[in-house]
């Protein structure tokens, strides 16, 4: 039983040139064709621009496909915040109404499941205040929950996972499982691979706007790997003497300072992250680079092996492994994506470059408040301080 | 099950059926969308509702002042002031409604970048929201009848028929105007200047007698001349409004919002690309 079908669509985009007004053609989807079958979750993968968005936006009808048709069966809801369509004089509760309403679902269905709402988001008392006074975050949260509590037989979910705290992403996570007890068909499209391996039974390759391949998570996974990689290692390629397949970053795992394995730490904790390697060819003064990237892909920090000694790194043949050691994570509580290269240091070339399933899992630890914790202490520096400290000066 | 099929944009408007059947679909959405619109005009305005009452009645004093006190129209024997709010209280349902419904698209760009409804029910509920407009001003309107002895009757309600003629004449003139504004902006710069225009064009400040007869049949393919009149008719001489006038306006009408509507549908479907 098929849920959805794509059959043979191209979205054609006219781009308007300022400058020359003259029109030229984008094909955004080129000649896509996939099925979707009841209950089953799909993963769509991709660099951006390979045509995800676009898919989703076709499936949700927000623009017409150029070419071809695409069969639905039931219900279809995007999880999306739709915060933005919240109107700022009208309270939470009305604006559930609104937003809900917007989405497709009926007055009756929003009145009973307010209750379920109004907690997912965990605007509880603020509900009947209007949503001008709410903080970003309570809107953002208010926005997701009236979209996650959609009744659909089909989903759409898009990068909404980065959406709200550590505590907030983890109830989205439920929300997904649950709706997909429940014989929802799921379409899934993020920059996560850990959380596309996790959650999808069947993933569709993407690249520069045709499908180029389907299969299990596991092997296109390895196949994005390896579209990324070729495509990183085009733009950096150099003449040098290494090249890639000389090594390659087999795992990334995370232990305690104890040695004991461990999905994460907490905020201001310490953290061992242990890089697997194998070597084939002897590389003199290499640079190992571990990356910590947010749900939507940006890079918020990088350990290399250069920046924590001077000293050169020669990676000989064998099996190896590299651990970094950090006193004090400095990322806030949530999710990370999790990455590894090896390159040499003189030369761009890039040997292996690793963007696994690996998550690492933040806790809240120390208090903070800020985009990231730094190890710092304090102390009183006025003049009955120093009095105290230095009381044979007197 | 219900089994939706997304065709190419090119051939949208083809399937009629499927966009009105849609549309009921999403009654709840036009309701609850209609409601806001009301609710939400006069929020924070400390006189709330009674601004649906002001603005007719201080337009009614203005046109007295300077129609009929200086410039002297004629009103076919009536008060100027009934005359002139018996004719404005359809034309402020048409400016109103048309002036939101053409910019209803553009002003709701976040909502048709991200989600999916029928695009329709955003100009529809301008009219929906004009329309509880009107029906406070005929309040007032029937109040201004008897204060000049006017007499109200029964056959005030064959006013009904002519409403929903206005309300489908404005829905076909807002859906086309604001499909064309999603690709030309021009048109919510031009409105207000094209309204006016509009207005002088309708008789509003004049008896539609006024008009000379060489120019009456081109002047009539402007629905609101038959319209107009008909409230005239109806409410002021308690007669059957003049067929002829009114049948031009009901076939412009008929031509119109199909039209109208088809060539909104063929311009949703790629709506969200260029807005």
């Amino acid at each position: 039983m098929q849920a959805v079908r794509f059959d043979a669509v191209s979205k054609k985009y006219r781009l308007r040139q300022p400058s020359t007004r003259r029109h030229e053609d984008f094909w955004a989807v080129r000649d896509v064709s996939f099925d979707v079958g009841r209950g089953e979750m799909l993963g769509i993968v991709g660099h951006n621009g390979a045509g995800k968005s676009t898919i989703l936006k076709l499936l949700s009808r927000i623009t017409a496909p150029t070419r071809g048709t695409i069969t639905l069966e039931g219900r279809v809801a995007a999880l999306i915040e739709v915060g933005s369509g919240f109107h700022p004089e009208l309270s939470g509760r009305e604006n559930v109404f609104l937003s809900g309403s917007v989405l497709g679902m009926r007055r009756k269905e929003i009145a009973a499941k307010l209750d379920r709402i109004v907690e997912f988001a965990g605007v509880g008392p603020f509900i009947d205040m209007p949503v001008k006074w709410y903080s970003s975050g309570m809107y953002v949260r208010l926005g997701f929950a009236v979209a996650a509590h959609l009744e659909a037989d089909i989903l759409l979910v898009d990068e909404v996972l980065g959406v709200g705290d550590a505590a907030f992403q983890i109830r989205s996570f439920e929300r997904i499982g649950e709706l997909r007890r429940e014989g929802a068909t799921l379409i899934f499209i993020s920059h996560d691979l850990s959380a596309i391996e996790k959650l999808c039974d069947r993933v569709v390759l993407m690249n520069r706007g045709r499908l180029i391949a389907a299969g299990s998570p596991r092997d296109m996974i390895a196949q994005y790997q390896t579209l990324v990689t070729d495509s990183f290692a085009a733009v950096t390629a150099d003449a040098g003497s290494v090249s890639a397949g000389d090594a390659r970053v087999e795992n990334v795992f995370f232990r305690n300072p104890a040695g004991a394995d461990v999905p994460g730490t907490r905020t201001g904790s310490p953290l061992v992250a242990a890089v697997d390697l194998d070597v084939s060819t002897e590389i003199d003064d290499a640079v190992v680079e571990l990356f910590y990237y947010s749900r939507d892909g940006r890079t918020l920090h990088c350990q290399q092996s250069t920046a924590v000694s001077d000293g050169v790194v020669t990676l000989r043949p064998g099996r190896r492994r590299i651990e970094f050691f950090c006193e004090s994570i400095g990322l806030q509580p949530g999710i990370y994506a999790v990455g590894a290269s090896i390159r040499a240091r003189h030369g761009s070339g890039v040997i292996d470059w690793w963007y696994g399933t690996r998550m690492l899992y933040v806790e809240p630890g120390k208090s903070m408040r800020g985009h990231f914790f730094a190890p710092h202490e304090w102390r009183w520096a006025d003049a009955a301080a120093e009095a105290e400290r230095h009381p044979a000066d007197v | 099950m219900g089994v939706t099929v997304i065709r190419p944009a090119a051939s949208a408007w083809m399937h009629v059926g499927e966009h009105l059947r849609r549309l009921r679909e999403y009654a709840d959405l036009l309701y609850t969308l209609s409601v806001h619109r009301i609710g939400v005009r006069y929020k924070q305005t400390t006189l709330g509702f009674a601004w649906a009452l002001l603005q007719p009645v201080m337009m009614m004093v203005i046109f007295t002042a300077v129609f009929s006190v200086l410039a002297k129209m004629p009103s076919e024997g009536t008060p100027y002031a009934l005359f002139a709010f018996t004719a404005l209280l359809p034309w402020s349902f048409f400016n109103t409604a048309v002036s939101g419904g053409t910019n209803s698209l553009v002003s709701h760009t976040h909502l048709i970048t991200k989600v999916y409804f029928p695009r329709e029910i955003l100009p529809i509920t301008y009219v929906v929201a004009a329309l509880f407009d009107f029906a406070i001003g005929s309040v007032v309107l029937l109040g201004l009848m008897s204060w000049y002895h006017v007499p109200v009757t029964l056959h005030a309600l064959s006013l009904v028929p002519i409403v929903v003629l206005l309300a489908a004449w404005i829905l076909a003139v807002s859906l086309g105007l604001a499909a064309v504004q999603v690709r030309f902006r021009d048109v919510g710069v031009a409105l207000p200047v094209l309204l006016q225009i509009l207005m002088f064009a309708s008789p509003i400040i004049y008896p539609l007698s006024a008009v000379p007869a060489a120019w009456r049949d081109w002047y009539l393919l402007n629905p609101l001349a038959g319209i107009v009149s008909s409230f005239r008719d109806i409410l002021l001489r308690q007669a059957a409004p003049d067929p002829y006038p009114l049948g031009i306006a009901c076939l412009v009408t008929a031509l119109t919002l199909p039209a109208a509507y088809l060539f909104f549908k063929h311009a949703e479907a790629t709506m969200a690309d260029l807005i």
